[in-house]
């Protein structure tokens, strides 16, 4: 597991990172077999999981994490990155596709 | 502007590309990348899908004179976007620079869709830009400064040579030929 940028958030990193990873790693082959009709419902489910298995060890990570960002003057290239692409929704495809190969 | 692409298929599901996306770093390949903390993360509770902001810490030496016409160091941040869509399997990571981002970016983009059950492609483009209307107000501030050093020094040279002159031709006259 990668570190934190900041050697004192690491440990918290690390307990986040393996509590996602766990949820994550439920979710998604059920997400992707769903239905249509069934997405709604395993998403609220899901999410409401995540919150409830992950989302105290988030805040803690969290507040390490942004004290960290900004002793290291990145909140405001973050910020005027955030402006600058807010990245809200998933971009459109990108122009090159992959090659179809004939196999 | 210059651009980068490239594409290939893992063999592997795409389930288990995007799960190892989240297990990517460290690798011994890319001993560069030191450092990966989560920012912001959304499940969207209708669509079921994951967005992830992450901030990459990277250790690179640059060459000596980047370093020192930028300032860069050898520590370099970059902002990465990740949208994981379980219901049309496609995930896609954008990355952006922030470190001499006042001067540069680097936008880039990966996409992973599956091909086949066992088969995941792989694209990856990315676009590397110089702020141009940066380097343009640079070049004008430089050519102003270079102005005004070129009018004083012309007009203390002006001056000093017409000291030169008078100082020269008043000794020549003060002294009678012998």
């Amino acid at each position: 597991m990668a570190d934190s940028l900041s050697a004192e958030c690491t440990p918290l990193k690390e307990k986040y990172d393996t509590c996602f990873n766990a949820w994550f790693e439920g979710y998604l082959e059920p997400a992707v077999a769903a239905s249509s009709s069934e997405r709604g419902a395993y998403s609220k489910k899901k999410a409401d999981e995540f919150q409830a298995k992950c989302g105290k060890v988030w805040e803690q990570y969290k507040e390490c994490i942004q004290r960290a960002v900004k002793e290291k003057g990145l909140d405001k290239l973050l910020q005027q990155a955030r402006e600058e692409n807010p990245l809200t929704m998933p971009p459109p495809p990108p122009i090159v596709k992959p090659l179809k190969k004939n196999s | 502007m210059h651009f980068f692409s490239q594409a290939f298929d893992y063999e592997h599901p795409w389930s288990h590309v995007v799960i190892g996306m989240w297990h990517k770093y460290p690798n011994s390949k890319c001993t560069h990348v030191v450092s990966v903390d989560v920012l912001d993360r959304s499940v969207d509770p209708k669509t079921g899908i994951i967005r992830t902001e992450r901030v990459l810490g990277c250790k690179q030496k640059a060459p000596l004179w980047i370093v020192k016409l930028f300032g860069g160091s050898e520590d370099a941040f970059v902002r990465e976007i990740s949208f994981v869509d379980p219901a049309s399997q496609n995930a896609t990571i954008t990355s952006v620079n922030l470190s001499l981002s006042q001067f540069a970016t680097c936008f880039e983009q990966i996409q992973y869709s599956p091909i086949s059950p066992h088969r995941t492609s792989f694209s990856q483009t990315a676009e590397i830009q110089a702020r141009m209307a940066l380097w343009r107000s640079a070049a004008d501030g430089l050519e102003k400064w270079l102005v005004q050093r070129f009018e004083q020094n012309a007009q203390l040279g002006k001056l000093g040579f017409t000291d030169v002159l008078r100082t020269l031709w008043e000794e020549r006259h003060r002294v009678p030929a012998s």
